[in-house]
């Protein structure tokens, strides 16, 4: 039997099997109502000062609940969400089982790893056509399960429809292919594209553009002032 | 042996180092640092100061090492990113010694220089690193090649936010006193204003614009300095701190580092160093005397690179303001002379 209270539940969760520490939080897997069910406990970070990190903790949980609920009622594949208990930090979700996009990428045929990434194109799409970005759409937050794959990790996302925000979403993807799976991050971001078109149609393009100029926004970015070149002497 | 003779010259500091694959590696470091009485650097001026000084300052170095110009095999030179003006300076100076002397000439990408310094003094082989200084703010890991870039500032590095405010708010220049910047010794004493500076993460990037927005405002409203620096590091820190971490954990790597002229600071340090803890990872910053701008770290670069066969004609060894860190090759990874 949990707890209610939010200390004395962050401390009976911790005595569940530990699935994933995330840079974010603890995914501990246990059991809510008889069904299997990943507990998300939000770590404060002890690295912050611990209102900074009570706030970030708390504040993150309910827009996190809030989003998921959205997709859900958007047909976006998110976890289903079970409780929500924001003072602890504390999400009960669904337990989605199977490997990561990231680890499927890194064995995958060419075909088969494009097909994985114009899957989550679509459902990139579906979550931005809803009004939501997800903010940390990484190969390490798609699962592969066996209803397909399955967007996670909300911890970021927001309500926006701003182009800005969307497009920040294409380039943390294409970011995420470009570091882990160099050789190949040209086809899977354009397969990517592919699907995300597919769903969002017009709109797409404008997020699309916007997306190539954040990839130039950073600093010392050479495409961006070619101009400025200059030999020595 | 192979010995190389490398030059710094991308913002405030013109460096020559002169380093060697062999114990005791490090022969010589000579700096002159480029300090305006007040406001920022101008690029002009500090160029011209880099010109003013680049000739002594070749010549202390070999004396310091102790060998003369023939006994260099390769001269290295950083030929970005930085400003203009001043890269000029460095690049003219190393080109001519190259030229003159017949050596090969090794271009040095600033940033990886940061990064390999850190590696060659810590031992750490495969980190995860957060380069942090004036210009500069990246979280960086090494995959296939290249460093890549993870996460970095959306629009001011947070080095610059740190100079920005306190110059703004009159307790900078001097920057740094006793090894701690400004902004640090206001925060003494200081307390958390809860939600009065945005947290900004998107991502795996950082926003200090927001941060300084609403600092300076707090300040105008009349808020107490202390709090207000207090609160500035804290959020601006820990975003950093937490765009590492996530680096971390995206990449299932094992080690961490911190490097750049913001890597000396204290509670950086300690917040690194805890998030590290947290996922086992070990921390090793790169020592204090080499997280600011020098000539050694160039060299260093330059003797990994010059050994990888990494060299360029002077006649086609051009400056280039904005070289990203991810447009370098970095074929002799992991491997450093010291292993």
């Amino acid at each position: 039997m949990v707890s209610l209270d939010p200390e004395r539940l962050v401390e009976d969760l911790s005595r569940l099997p530990l699935l994933k520490r995330g840079a974010e939080s603890e995914i501990r897997l246990g059991s809510f109502l008889g069904l299997p069910a990943v507990f998300k406990v939000r770590v404060r970070k002890p690295y912050m000062h611990p209102r900074l990190a009570a706030r970030l903790a708390s504040q993150r949980t309910r827009r996190e609940a809030k989003v998921i609920a959205a997709a859900l009622e958007a047909g976006v594949n998110a976890p289903l969400l079970l409780a929500v208990l924001p003072s602890a930090g504390v999400l009960v979700m669904e337990y989605v089982e199977g490997p990561l996009l990231k680890e499927l990428l890194a064995g995958a045929a060419r075909g088969e790893a494009v097909k994985l990434a114009r899957e989550a194109g679509v459902i990139l799409g579906r979550l931005h056509a809803a009004g939501i970005v997800h903010g940390d759409p990484t190969t390490s937050n798609f699962i592969a399960s066996p209803r397909g794959l399955v967007l996670i990790d909300y911890g970021l996302a927001e309500f926006s429809e701003h182009v800005e925000e969307r497009a920040v979403d294409l380039h943390l993807f294409r970011r995420a292919v470009e570091a882990t799976h160099a050789s190949l991050a040209g086809s899977l971001y354009e397969a990517l594209l592919e699907g995300y078109r597919e769903v969002m149609g017009g709109e797409a393009e404008k997020v699309i553009s916007r997306a190539e100029e954040i990839k130039l926004r950073g600093r010392y970015v050479e495409e961006r002032r070619r101009s400025v070149w200059q030999a020595v002497g | 042996m192979t010995t190389v003779l490398g030059i710094e010259s991308t913002a405030h500091t013109f460096g020559v180092g002169i380093v060697s694959d062999e114990e005791p590696f490090i022969l010589a470091d000579v700096r002159r640092k480029y300090e305006p009485k007040t406001g920022g650097i101008l690029p002009r001026e500090v160029a011209a100061f880099f010109s003013s000084v680049a000739g002594e300052a070749v010549r202390e170095a070999l004396r310091e090492a102790g060998v003369s110009m023939e006994e260099v095999d390769a001269v290295a030179v950083a030929l970005g990113p930085g400003m203009g003006p001043a890269l000029r300076v460095g690049a003219t100076v190393a080109r001519a010694i190259a030229a003159h002397y017949g050596k090969p000439l090794v271009p040095v990408n600033h940033a990886v220089a940061h990064i390999e310094v850190a590696r060659f003094l810590t031992g750490l082989r495969d980190p995860v690193a957060l380069y942090v200084a004036g210009g500069n703010t990246t979280v960086v890991s090494f995959v296939e090649g290249r460093y890549r870039v993870f996460g970095e500032t959306l629009d001011i590095a947070l080095g610059n936010l740190l100079d920005t405010f306190a110059r703004e708010v009159g307790i900078a220049p001097p920057y740094v006193r006793g090894g701690r910047h400004a902004v640090d010794w206001c925060a003494e004493g200081g307390d958390f204003l809860d939600g009065e500076i945005p947290y900004v993460v998107k991502g795996q990037d950082v926003s200090f614009s927001g941060i300084l927005t609403a600092a300076l405002r707090l300040v105008k409203r009349g808020a107490r300095l202390s709090d207000v620096c207090y609160t500035l590091r804290e959020v601006a820190f820990s975003s950093v701190v937490e765009v590492t971490e996530r680096c971390l954990v995206h990449t299932g790597k094992r080690e961490v580092t911190l490097t750049g002229g913001v890597a000396a600071n204290e509670l950086l340090n300690y917040k690194m160093r805890v998030m590290s803890s947290l996922h086992e990872a070990r921390y090793e910053p790169v020592p204090a005397r080499y997280s600011g701008d020098n000539g050694v770290m160039i060299a260093v670069t330059g003797l990994m690179a010059y050994k990888a066969g990494v060299t360029v004609e002077p006649r086609r060894a051009f400056i280039r303001q904005r070289w990203r860190i991810d447009q370098v090759d970095v074929p002799w990874y992991p491997s450093t002379p010291k292993g």
